[in-house]
C-alpha cells in the first residue's frame, strides 16, 4: 500500500527506471522465486474468498459443517438478506455512516496535527511524534478495552467527568445502550488508532513542500486558511486522496473495535455492523451460508472502493 | 498568543494520545482496581495485579503462545517476501502487471470474508486449536504487505552493485546472500516488525480457531478476566500492558524507519 507515497513522499525512490534486465529473459527464475508466497497467499486468501461465494449460494449449517454434505439453496441467501428489514435500518446505516465519519474525523484531526507539527521546532516536534507513535501502536484490542473502561457506565473515568461537566447523569448514563453514544465512543476509539498514519503521511508531505512558496504567498498577504486551501491543499492532493481512501477501507472493515464494545458481539442488535453481523450469523447463530453472503456483501462494498484506489494509484506511479 | 496557541495544542495532542495508555498503565497498578476503584492516581500503588495475571491468569502461557505465532510469521514471512520482492522488482516477466495489482487488492479484503471459508477448510484439515494453523494464516495476511515494501528497498539497490558481483564471477546466488541481502536487511527488519504486529494483535482468528485455553494467544487470552458480572479491570490492565508493551517499544525504536518505510504503508489492525 505504499506506493503513492513512495511518490509523493520519496521522489528519490523510483523503482521503474531501471531499463529491462537482460537476465530477465531467463523466465523461469521469477517464478521460482514468486512460487511460495503466491501458493501461500492463493490457498488463504484467494481461495477461501471463491469459497465465501460459494459458500454463500448453500445453506450450510452445522449440519452441513458435520456431514459435509452441500445444499444449494441458489440466491436464498441473498435474497433474505436483501428482504431483511435490519439491513436497511441497521446494519447498512452503521457500517456506512460509521465509516463515512470516522474517516472524515480522522483526516481532519490528522491534517490539523500534521499542521501543527510542521511548525514546531524538532525538539518538540520528536516529541509530539512520538506520543502519536505511542498512540499507534496501541493494540486494537487493549485500546477497545480501555476506551470501554474508560466509559463504564455509572464509574467510569469519562463518565465521571462528563457528570462533572453536566453533561450526563453518571447514576444512569450507559454509553453502550443508545445507538448514537456506542458509535461516539467507537469513533474516538478508531479516531485515536488511525490519525496518527494521517498525520505522519501529510506531515511527510508537507516538508516537501518549498518553503519559497510559502514565503511567497505570506508576502502576498495570504492568511493561514487561504494558504491552506490555494497552496497546500492543492499541492498535496494526493497525499489526501491516498489517506482518505485507505482510511476507507480500514474504517468499512473495523470489526474488533466493535465486537469487543459491551453489546457489540451480537448481543445489541441496534449496533450490529456488515462485518459483525456476518460473523455473530455464522460462529453464534451457525448459519454460515447467511454469514459468507453478508461477508461478500461488505467484500464488494470494499472491492468499489478499492477500485477507486488503484485507478488513483495508476495515475501516480507505473508499477 | 501564537506561541501560546501551540502550546495548547501540543498539549491537547499529547493528552488525546497519551490518555489510554495512562489509564491503562495506572489502574494497572492501582491496588484497588478489581474493588471498584476507577480513578487517575491510585491511592495504592502496587504490582501485584502483574503478578496475579502472570501467575494465577495464566497468563504467561498465552504470552509464549503469542510469541511463537508472530515469531513464526515473521521468519516465514521475511524469507517469502524477499523472495517475491526480488522477483517482480529486478525481473521483467509477463504478468508481473497482474501479480502486482493482485498483491494490492488482495490487502483490501475483510477479514470477515476470510474467517469464514477458513474456520471450514482448517476444521476439515485439523488444523484448528493448533499454533501452527494460526501461523500460516498470519503469513499469508502478512505477505502482500511485506512484498509491496520490499519492493521498494529491493528497486532501490542499485543495479550495477549486482552487475560489478556478476563481474566478479559471483554466480546468482552468491549475489543474492553477498549484495542484495545486506542492502535489503533495514526494509527486512521494517517489513519483520509490521509482521510481528499483525501476528501479536490479531484477535478474530485467534478467537475462532482457539477453544482449548491452553492455546489462546494474548489478544483472546484477555477475555478470561472478563467475569459474567463483574469484571476484574486490574487484571485486565495489568494483562493489556503487558500486550501492548513490546508493541510500544517496537514502534517507537523503530520510529524513524516506520515514519519512513511504512508510513507509507498500512500498519492498522
Amino acid at each position: 500500500m505504499t506506493l503513492a507515497e513512495r511518490t509523493d513522499v520519496e521522489p528519490g525512490v523510483a523503482p521503474s527506471t531501471h531499463p529491462a534486465r537482460r537476465r530477465g529473459s531467463r523466465t523461469a527464475r521469477p517464478w521460482l522465486l514468486l512460487a511460495p508466497a503466491l501458493l501461500v497467499m492463493g490457498g488463504l486468501l484467494l481461495y477461501p474468498l471463491f469459497r465465501v461465494l460459494v459458500l454463500s449460494l448453500q445453506d450450510f449449517g452445522l449440519r452441513e459443517l458435520v456431514s459435509g454434505r452441500t445444499h444449494w439453496v441458489g440466491l436464498g441467501n441473498y435474497a433474505e438478506l436483501l428482504g431483511s428489514a435490519d439491513l436497511w435500518t441497521t446494519v447498512l446505516p452503521n457500517t456506512v455512516v460509521f465509516a463515512v465519519v470516522a474517516v472524515a474525523l480522522t483526516v481532519v484531526f490528522g491534517t490539523i496535527v500534521a499542521l501543527l507539527l510542521a511548525r514546531l521546532t524538532p525538539v518538540v516536534r520528536g516529541v509530539v511524534t512520538t506520543a502519536i507513535m505511542v498512540a499507534w501502536a496501541m493494540p486494537a484490542v487493549t485500546g477497545t478495552y480501555v476506551w470501554v473502561f474508560a466509559f463504564a457506565p455509572g464509574d467510569g473515568v469519562a463518565v465521571q467527568a462528563l457528570d462533572a461537566l453536566g453533561l450526563v447523569d453518571a447514576a444512569t448514563a450507559d454509553p453502550f445502550a443508545g445507538r448514537l453514544s456506542f458509535y461516539a465512543v467507537a469513533a474516538l476509539n478508531v479516531v485515536h488508532h488511525g490519525f496518527p498514519f494521517v498525520a505522519l503521511t501529510v506531515l511527510a508531505g508537507l516538508l516537501t513542500i518549498p518553503r519559497e512558496l510559502t514565503e511567497a504567498s505570506i508576502v502576498d498577504g495570504a492568511g493561514p486558511w487561504r494558504r491552506f486551501r490555494s497552496l497546500t491543499f492543492p499541492m498535496l492532493r494526493p497525499v489526501f486522496a491516498v489517506v482518505t481512501v485507505l482510511s476507507t477501507i480500514w474504517d468499512f472493515k473495523v470489526f474488533t473495535q466493535i465486537y469487543l464494545m459491551p453489546g457489540g458481539d451480537g448481543v445489541n442488535r441496534g449496533v450490529l455492523t456488515l462485518g459483525t453481523w456476518s460473523y455473530v450469523e455464522s460462529f453464534a447463530q451457525n448459519r454460515y451460508g447467511l454469514g459468507a453472503a453478508i461477508a461478500v456483501l461488505l467484500t464488494a462494498l470494499l472491492l468499489v472502493v478499492t477500485v477507486a484506489y488503484l485507478r488513483l494509484l495508476f495515475r501516480e506511479e507505473e508499477l | 498568543m501564537r506561541a501560546a496557541g501551540k502550546g495548547l495544542g501540543v498539549a491537547g495532542v499529547l493528552g488525546f494520545t497519551l490518555f489510554p495508555v495512562y489509564l491503562m498503565v495506572v489502574t494497572a497498578l492501582n491496588g484497588e482496581a478489581n474493588a471498584g476503584s476507577r480513578t487517575l492516581w491510585p491511592a495504592d500503588w502496587t504490582l501485584k495485579n502483574f503478578a496475579y495475571v502472570v501467575g494465577e491468569g495464566g497468563f504467561g502461557r498465552y504470552l509464549s503462545n503469542s510469541l511463537l505465532v508472530a515469531l513464526g510469521t515473521v521468519l516465514a514471512g521475511a524469507l517469502l517476501a524477499l523472495l517475491a520482492a526480488v522477483a517482480v522488482s529486478r525481473f521483467r516477466f509477463r504478468f508481473r502487471t497482474s501479480v502486482l495489482v493482485m498483491v494490492l487488492i488482495i490487502q483490501m479484503v475483510p477479514v470477515e470474508a476470510l474467517v469464514i471459508p477458513l474456520f471450514i477448510q482448517a476444521r476439515t484439515l485439523q488444523m484448528l486449536d493448533t499454533l501452527v494453523g494460526l501461523a500460516v494464516v498470519y503469513l499469508a495476511f502478512s505477505l502482500p504487505f511485506a512484498i509491496w515494501t520490499l519492493r521498494g528497498f529491493v528497486a532501490a539497490v542499485p543495479v550495477e552493485l549486482e552487475e560489478a558481483a556478476y563481474l566478479d564471477g559471483a554466480s546468482w546466488g552468491r549475489m543474492f546472500r553477498s549484495v542484495l541481502l545486506p542492502l535489503v536487511a533495514p526494509g527486512l527488519v521494517a517489513t519483520s516488525v509490521f509482521s510481528f504486529i499483525v501476528a501479536w494483535n490479531e484477535f478474530i482468528f485467534a478467537l475462532t480457531f482457539m477453544s482449548d485455553d491452553q492455546n489462546y494467544t494474548v489478544a483472546v487470552g484477555l477475555r478470561r478476566f472478563f467475569g459474567q458480572h463483574a469484571t476484574d479491570w486490574g487484571a485486565v490492565m495489568a494483562a493489556s500492558t503487558l500486550i501492548t508493551i513490546p508493541v510500544m517499544v517496537f514502534f517507537v525504536l523503530a520510529q524513524k524507519r516506520l515514519t519512513d518505510g511504512l508510513v507509507a504503508g498500512a500498519v492498522k489492525g
